[in-house]
């Protein structure tokens, strides 16, 4: 990631935890690193770069300072842009990718190797050609996509998935259209590295890298169809973007637990159902989350009538004794959530 | 059994081995274990698929580069071998599992040298038939086992684990003494079958440059000039890829770089476009290459001077497999052996160090790789004094190694003859098509080897053709 990448993560307007975008990149899910990526609005960003290491945008950070572009706060590791460097960023033309909402809900990664092996081996098959090199994945990608093709190879299928990824790309910018195909690999196309199609066009890797995975997404949307001939390869990586645990324990408490009797039939620590409460209501909608049961209207109140001003100058040791005896962090930290889902709501 | 010429008919469709394949097949069919030195591209992977056809049982292929063992599966798949799976560390744990659990299904297994090493999967291999251990690469044996692949050096204790397996050694280069040392390690006393190392289509040219801003003027130049494909090797993974760029955009070649440092996904696509004729020129590491099937390699260049006369032999054997003529140059600076003693020391503990560690194991951080390769020598029961003389008399073998290499460098008279020496062979006599020592200028010409006339670049065409085209 590229200092200009990285600017498009910043404000400056709010500081922002470098370690908190590090690790949603890289996909570590705590509660924190969640919680504030939804104060971000950078949830999209999660997985996005599972290979990132410890420290991997330290470089880019270095050079926005140098550029003038940012701040950092060395004792808090926060990050916030400077108004020449939000001047800056402006100017330049960003991609701004378009399906966002929609990334957490699919296994982005496994979206994109099952697609690239799917077009290799049906244009491959279209030009009748039985011995090529196939891509190099792993061995889930080459059993899924082996399935699909032996249930739907037909002289049809070619004709059919050149239609269908055509109707999906019309729905994108035209440069995003262009380096979704540039990537494919098939019969006398060998594709090209998202450093290539960046090199050809002065975007960053990581712009080429947004514009896949729009394409990816959109693809996946518009395959939910149950007539697309990638309906059955792609729909099984729609996914509740929760854990299975944290999915297990909301089913729990939505049967009518409590949280203390939900851990005792669960088998697992109080604050683990706390945290698979928070993950849940950080990541779902706010209408699949049982605040009513969870944070009753007067827990609401109780905290409403103290608390004012940006969610982000909130602090829980700044409330009064009384109510920080009467409710523990966890039910703090998800009134905040809940103010935040119904602001955007 | 049907004569290793139906065999090959019929698997392969071929009339003919090429040389070397049916000598190597005929000392494994008598139950002699082998050693292969065969050159870049005289079709080593074929001996032990035939082999594998031929009997029953699993082959087992040890290989020292993790990121080409899963290039190396798929070429099996097409060319028909199914049955074929790696594991690596990286391999996801799933499919590690899924591939053990179903071991004696499959007829080529490859493994990476620290997966064969471990007991478990040993045990796991006691339980099948092996039919053949190869073992890819065998320089590696001399050339990284103490230092990068200490594992390597446990092979012979696996093979007598696994009850001596018939054992295929396969290499491109390999003179007397690392041919011993290979037999010594794998506790074996193999049948040799050798074909000269020298390709006479091959120009040998070496360069002296004044400094690292001649040598990249002069880079710049001879890519510009010589006939393409080419490809230019480096040390570094930084330098190649910065270089790539630069080279891009001074001279207008398409280039691009090929190291380990890539994903799969971006290694198979440069590997494709470079087969199929869409680069002029690849900025690789040692990375690229075992594996590279393309014939007209024009020009192999060193940037950096290699560390061994064997590895220099491996990369510009990437050249000219056509047998048309082709060029190697060397491009040295004063002081340019540096780097490979740098890189030879780095993993390379002070004695100092060794008797610390072995003092006190538990003083020292893990991760370093350094303390890793002395962990590893320690939990094999190697005592301090033999890791001492391990490292010491490795040293002196590399420092004979680069030694080698820079007498190549200084030769004034004929390369090939020195290049050759170092094999053990004898040069034919020198003539004009043969070198270019450090004294000598180089005349491309004369060689039929500068450029012709620029490929038409291709239009730019809508993504609705480009993408209307694949199906």
């Amino acid at each position: 990631m590229e200092a200009v990448d990285l600017g498009q993560l910043l404000s400056a307007q709010q500081d922002r935890r470098i370690r908190v975008i590090e690790n949603l990149l890289r996909g570590k899910k705590t509660v924190s690193t969640l919680y504030w990526g939804q104060r971000y609005r950078l949830l999209p960003l999660l997985n996005l770069d599972k290979h990132l290491q410890r420290g991997g945008l330290d470089d880019a950070i270095q050079e926005l300072q140098h550029r003038g572009w940012a701040t950092v706060d060395g004792d808090q590791a926060t990050v916030r842009l400077t108004a020449a460097g939000e001047q800056q960023l402006a100017q330049r033309a960003y991609y701004r990718p378009v399906t966002t909402d929609q990334w957490v809900n699919l296994d982005l990664v496994a979206a994109r190797q099952r697609l690239l092996l799917a077009v290799q081996v049906t244009s491959q098959f279209a030009h009748s050609t039985a011995r090529y090199y196939p891509l190099a994945t792993d061995q889930e990608t080459r059993r899924a996509v082996r399935q699909w093709f032996h249930r739907r190879k037909s002289p049809t299928l070619a004709p059919q998935l050149g239609a269908a990824l055509t109707h999906s790309l019309q729905q994108l910018p035209g440069q995003t259209a262009g380096v979704v195909t540039d990537q494919f690999t098939g019969f006398g196309q060998p594709g090209l590295t998202s450093e290539q199609v960046a090199a050809a066009h002065q975007w960053t890797v990581w712009e080429v890298h947004l514009m896949q995975i729009d394409g990816v997404v959109q693809i996946a949307q518009d395959a939910r169809q149950a007539d697309h001939p990638l309906h059955d390869l792609l729909g099984p990586l729609w996914q509740v973007p929760i854990s299975r645990s944290a999915q297990a324990t909301l089913t729990a408490i939505e049967a009518g637990g409590d949280l203390a009797r939900v851990a005792t039939i669960r088998k697992i620590k109080l604050s683990t159902v706390r945290e698979h409460l928070l993950e849940a209501a950080i990541m779902l909608p706010l209408r699949d989350f049982p605040y009513e049961r969870v944070l009753p209207p007067q827990v609401r109140q109780d905290f409403a009538a103290v608390l004012a001003g940006s969610v982000d100058d909130w602090q829980y040791t700044n409330l009064p004794e009384e109510l920080q005896t009467r409710y523990d962090f966890f039910y703090f930290r998800l009134f905040a959530i809940w103010q935040i889902k119904e602001a955007t709501a | 059994m049907e004569p290793l010429t139906t065999s090959l008919k019929r698997v392969f469709g071929f009339e003919h081995f090429r040389s070397g394949q049916e000598q190597a097949l005929t000392s494994l069919e008598n139950g002699h274990d082998t050693l292969a030195i065969l050159p870049t591209g005289a079709g080593k992977t074929l001996i032990y698929q035939l082999y594998g056809y031929r009997h029953p049982g699993c082959v087992l292929i040890v290989s020292p580069l993790l990121s080409l063992m899963n290039d190396q599966v798929n070429r099996m798949r097409m060319s028909g071998f199914k049955r074929a799976a790696a594991i690596t560390s990286q391999t996801p744990f799933g499919e590690r599992l899924s591939i053990l659990n179903h071991l004696n299904q499959y007829q080529f297994l490859f493994l990476s040298p620290e997966m064969l090493a471990q007991p478990q999967m040993l045990a796991r291999l006691q339980q099948i038939r092996l039919s053949l251990l190869v073992v890819d690469e065998a320089h590696c044996i001399v050339q990284w086992g103490p230092d990068f692949r200490p594992e390597y050096l446990l092979l012979g204790a696996i093979r007598e684990k696994l009850h001596h397996p018939l054992t295929l050694m396969l290499t491109a280069t390999a003179g007397q003494q690392t041919r011993a040392e290979i037999a010594k390690q794998l506790r074996s006393q193999p049948q040799v079958v050798t074909e000269s190392v020298n390709r006479p289509n091959i120009y040998l040219d070496v360069e002296n440059v004044a400094d690292e801003a001649t040598k990249q003027s002069r880079l710049q130049d001879l890519v510009a000039h010589l006939r393409r494909p080419g490809v230019v090797y480096f040390s570094s993974k930084q330098q190649a890829t910065d270089t790539a760029l630069w080279l891009r955009d001074t001279t207008g070649v398409t280039a691009a770089a090929y190291h380990a440092g890539l994903d799969a996904e971006d290694r198979f696509k440069i590997q494709q476009q470079f087969m199929a004729g869409q680069l002029d020129v690849i900025c690789a590491t040692s990375a690229f290459g075992m594996g590279i099937d393309k014939d007209d390699v024009r020009f192999v260049i060193h940037y950096h001077l290699p560390a061994d006369l064997e590895s220099y032999a491996q990369e510009i054997g990437r050249a000219g497999r056509d047998g048309h003529p082709s060029v190697a140059i060397l491009l040295y600076a004063p002081g340019d052996e540096q780097l490979p003693l740098a890189l030879g020391q780095a993993n390379r503990p002070e004695v100092d160090t060794i008797q610390r560690y072995y003092a006190h194991p538990q003083n020292f951080a893990a991760d370093d790789p350094q303390i890793q390769l002395l962990a590893f020598y320690r939990s094999h029961g190697i005592s301090e004094d033999a890791v001492v003389r391990l490292f010491a008399s490795r040293e002196q073998e590399r420092n004979h190694a680069l030694a080698q290499m820079l007498a190549y460098v200084r030769t004034e008279t004929c390369l090939r003859a020195t290049w050759l020496q170092a094999f053990d062979e004898t040069s034919p006599a020198h003539t004009a098509r043969c070198c270019a020592p450090g004294n000598v200028a180089l005349d491309l010409a004369a060689l039929g080897l500068t450029r012709q006339a620029a490929a038409p670049t291709p239009e730019a065409v809508p993504w609705q053709e480009r993408l209307a085209r694949l199906f």
